[in-house]
């Protein structure tokens, strides 16, 4: 009790966190409830009708469901394997720069685009990727007839996974750049004393320093294996690249908020929440064993 | 980790915010729609209008959810969206207190909002809300307050001539299960009727005539665009754009700027529309030979370059027909005037003039709108004295709109639902042509509680818009000095002559309006399926064979169900 006393200010300081914690996060749990019933917001949670697994059944039935998982998967695998890979290799180039200034130019302008909503990047993208965009006014030089590329299935999901990492590689850059910071620079002078060359130094130095940093964040980062990015998609997709762009957070707004199927989208939410949280708890012993890495 | 732990949490949230406030358990829950004898509002000596405009003897608050256009700049300073010129106006003559519960924009904000107060069950006194399905939800959920007999008692004189204009659609459709549950918006028909829009100083610059079947359109949209009378850029037909939809459909059944529906209509193509076989049956539009032969029309006409490159993708239809680069668009009567302003600001002798599309056997056939598409909704729980406060504003409006200090938008009155005669229009056209001839004077319109509400305003202004000779109006005999009225006059004496003047040979309406049972699951996908078809279909990424497997995969998917559901209601 007086250690408790002792730390009171720290327990009052995390109040207003834990407060928003149940109000938000924990009451709206029993909200599940909703995906095993036919729910009537007149009846509300506790008088609506239970259906039982009827909502699961049905979505898995519809065509969309499957088209919908999977499309959010590979969008979400490819921006979490380009998300890791790019910002590391800018990371290393960029530690490899004499010109200090530069260096820290470079690194705040591509930091930039982490700053900006994808309600404005998309008119961005759209602009640059348009029928008289940027893109086909080059390719048009070329003689390359011009290409709608907002509206090619084909092509849509690279241009999300794109554009993503476009925008966040300089964010992500800061965590490798700060491992980088950690390296003992006796460890570059003695590898250079022993003859490494630039090529070397990076092979045999650089990345052997980065090794936990990178497994650490791709381990973290399977349990966003079911989040494609709602803001991104929402705003960029239109009805030909459904097929490859929607996915499970857009489907779930367009039948809850947009279709009034609340018990539906409860349904199909709880189930990514299921699988991400298996994910998550796969991912948190994985960082333990290889990162050694524990929160509690 | 912890960053993990909020994702997954944030996560659970999306799909369940839905139900952070359902715990209404209160169980006041059964208030009757009938009115409280001891209700000490009104006298009950009043009837008719003097009841329809009667002022409460205490103050009465009704509480609203707004819809507000973010880029309105009409209010002066210092007033607010629960204090301005029509709340006090409202404070004044009725004694009602309007108070703003909460506010959303226009377009998806709004529609969010509303959509998840229906879940919450907590609905305001009273909000419109702008899709059939949102009320029916509210209705089948018991959320609504039966209006049925307190309409009939407060509705003014002007409102029961407009609900009778509609023949009792207006009422069905603001009806769930019998039960009157809402006030009704009630547009005129013309809303639903889309003709073709082109740049007639475009057609007599390249001494073309007026195109009128849709081989001639096709070569009009070649001669503009080979010509470049838009630039660099030209397009010859505008589309539309990633949120409006290539042809307008049983629930969203007006106002489709920019979709192909007189294109549809020319070959006798009426898709997302129900269709009666006359043999007791239904067809969906959308499946039909028709629609198929339109569509590869239409993907020629993409593939040729005639359509705008970007259909269906683009951020916003008016674009390309505001920027002058498009010389062709589809639209209903107010798309040129109201819907093009930037058009005109742009380029004054931008002369946009409206022609039916004939069929190429010279017919002309239009699908025909349902009354409105907008409702006003009355929680449940409201007391009888805010139910009848919210029928006196809606009179309010209907008789006083034309006498507002327009200089503040409209938008900004509490709960505007808009009711209009049906034929408003068209009524509008004959008389202020009239005016303008001399052949009657604006004071023959000065008749208080007219069914046509704002005939008098337009007929005082009609001579300083519009200059003579009137027999043929461009857009040189218009005066754009108060743009306003421009722009009304403009879609009114312009893009309704087709609608006035021309006979349509076919109107197709639609067997229902509203959705059945298994829409309420099925529909999504299958509408999901169909734009996505359509449109691909159109942008060639997709051959016309494909509309095939989609006909076959929609009948599969729900389709027949659906379509034996809407059979039945033929029956009735």
């Amino acid at each position: 009790m007086r250690k408790l006393g002792h730390q009171k200010h720290y327990y009052l300081m995390l109040l207003p966190g834990m407060v928003w914690l149940v109000m938000f996060s924990i009451v709206p749990m029993f909200g599940i409830a909703m995906a095993f019933q036919n729910y009537n917001p007149g009846a509300g949670l506790f008088k609506s009708e239970w259906v039982g697994l009827d909502n699961f059944k049905y979505m898995f039935q519809l065509n969309d469901s499957k088209t919908v998982i999977l499309n959010t998967f590979i969008i979400a695998v490819g921006k979490i394997v380009f998300n890791l890979l790019i910002p590391l290799i800018f990371a290393i180039l960029l530690n490899e720069l004499r010109s200090l200034r530069y260096k820290k130019l470079v690194q705040t302008v591509v930091y930039l685009p982490h700053f900006l909503s994808w309600v404005i990047m998309s008119t961005i993208v759209i602009g640059i990727f348009g029928y008289y965009g940027v893109v086909n006014t080059v390719i048009g030089m070329f003689g390359v007839d011009p290409k709608l590329f907002m509206a090619d299935a084909g092509i849509f999901r690279q241009l999300l996974i794109g554009t993503d990492v476009w925008k966040e590689f300089g964010y992500n850059a800061i965590i490798y750049l700060a491992a980088l910071t950690g390296v003992n620079p006796n460890l570059y002078e003695a590898a250079a004393i022993d003859g490494a060359n630039r090529w070397q130094l990076i092979r045999r130095v650089t990345l052997p320093a980065l090794t936990t940093t990178v497994v650490l964040l791709g381990v973290l980062s399977l349990g966003n294996v079911l989040n494609a990015g709602f803001d991104q998609v929402y705003n960029l997709y239109n009805p030909l690249v459904y097929s490859t762009g929607d996915i499970l957070d857009t489907w779930v707004y367009r039948l809850g908020l947009q279709n009034l199927q609340f018990s539906l989208a409860t349904a199909a939410g709880l189930f990514k929440s299921v699988i991400s949280f298996v994910l998550i708890f796969i991912s948190y012993r994985l960082a333990y064993r290889y990162a050694d890495y524990t929160v509690f | 980790m912890k960053r993990n732990m909020a994702m997954l949490l944030s996560v659970v949230l999306l799909g369940l915010s839905l139900t952070a406030c359902t715990s209404s358990k209160d169980s006041s829950n059964d208030l009757k729609a009938s009115p409280k004898p001891d209700s000490s509002s009104t006298t009950p000596a009043l009837s008719g209008d003097d009841l329809a405009f009667s002022k409460f003897p205490n103050p009465v608050d009704v509480h609203i959810g707004m819809v507000v256009d973010p880029t309105d700049k009409t209010l002066p300073e210092g007033d607010s969206v629960s204090n301005n010129q029509y709340t006090r106006y409202l404070k004044e003559k009725y004694n009602i207190n309007v108070i703003v519960d909460w506010t959303a924009a226009t377009g998806n904000d709004f529609k969010q909002k509303v959509s998840l107060t229906i879940a919450s069950g907590k609905l305001p006194d009273g909000m419109v809300v702008d899709d059939r399905s949102f009320m029916t939800k509210a209705a089948s959920s018991g959320l609504l307050y039966d209006i049925t007999d307190l309409f009939q008692q407060y509705q003014s004189s002007q409102v029961k001539d407009i609900m009778a204009s509609t023949d009792g659609r207006a009422l069905e459709n603001a009806s769930y299960k019998g039960k009157m549950v809402s006030l009704p918006n009630i547009t005129v028909d013309t809303d639903g009727v889309h003709v073709l829009w082109v740049r007639k100083d475009w057609l007599d610059k390249l001494q073309l005539p007026v195109p009128k079947t849709t081989s001639d359109i096709e070569k009009t949209a070649k001669a503009f665009m080979d010509n470049k009378l838009g630039g660099d850029k030209t397009i010859g037909i505008a589309g539309p754009s990633k949120n409006s939809f290539p042809y307008s459909t049983f629930l969203l059944s007006s106002n489709n700027m920019g979709g192909f529906d007189p294109i549809f209509g020319a070959m006798d193509a009426y898709p997302g529309y129900w269709l009666d076989n006359g043999d007791g049956s239904v067809s969906y539009g959308t499946l039909t030979d028709n629609t198929k032969n339109t569509l590869a029309l239409l993907a020629d006409w993409y593939k040729k370059g005639l359509i705008d490159p970007e259909v269906g993708t683009r951020d916003n239809v008016g674009d390309p027909i505001n920027a002058n680069q498009a010389g062709i668009f589809f639209g209903p009567w107010w798309n040129g005037g109201y819907g093009n302003g930037d058009s005109f600001k742009n380029d004054p002798t931008a002369n946009w003039q409206a022609y039916p599309v004939y069929s190429d056997d010279n017919k002309w056939n239009a699908h025909m709108k349902t009354t409105g598409s907008t409702y006003t909704i009355i929680s449940k729980n409201a007391k009888p004295d805010v139910v009848k406060a919210i029928l006196i504003m809606n009179n309010a409006l209907v008789r006083d709109e034309a006498t507002f200090d327009l200089s503040v938008a409209v938008g900004w009155y509490p709960l505007r639902n808009v009711m209009a005669a049906a034929n408003e229009t068209e009524y509008e056209y004959a008389e202020l042509l009239k005016v303008l001839k001399g052949e009657t004077q604006p004071e023959d319109y000065n008749k208080p509680n007219s069914l046509y509400k704002l005939m008098y305003a337009d007929a005082k202004k009609v001579k300083d818009v519009i200059k003579a000779p009137y027999d043929d109006l461009n857009v040189s005999n218009f005066n754009t000095a108060n743009f306003g009225d421009f722009q009304r006059l403009y879609s009114i004496m312009i893009g309704d002559r087709p609608f006035t003047t021309i006979p349509i040979d076919k109107k197709v309406y639609s067997v229902t309006y509203n959705q059945t049972p298994t829409m309420e699951t099925k529909w999504a996908n299958l509408k999901k399926m169909e734009d996505e078809t359509v449109l691909k279909i159109i942008l060639g990424q997709a051959p016309i064979d494909s509309f095939d497997k989609f006909v076959k995969d929609w009948k599969a998917q729900g389709g027949d169900e659906i379509t034996k559901e809407v059979a039945e209601l033929l029956k009735k």
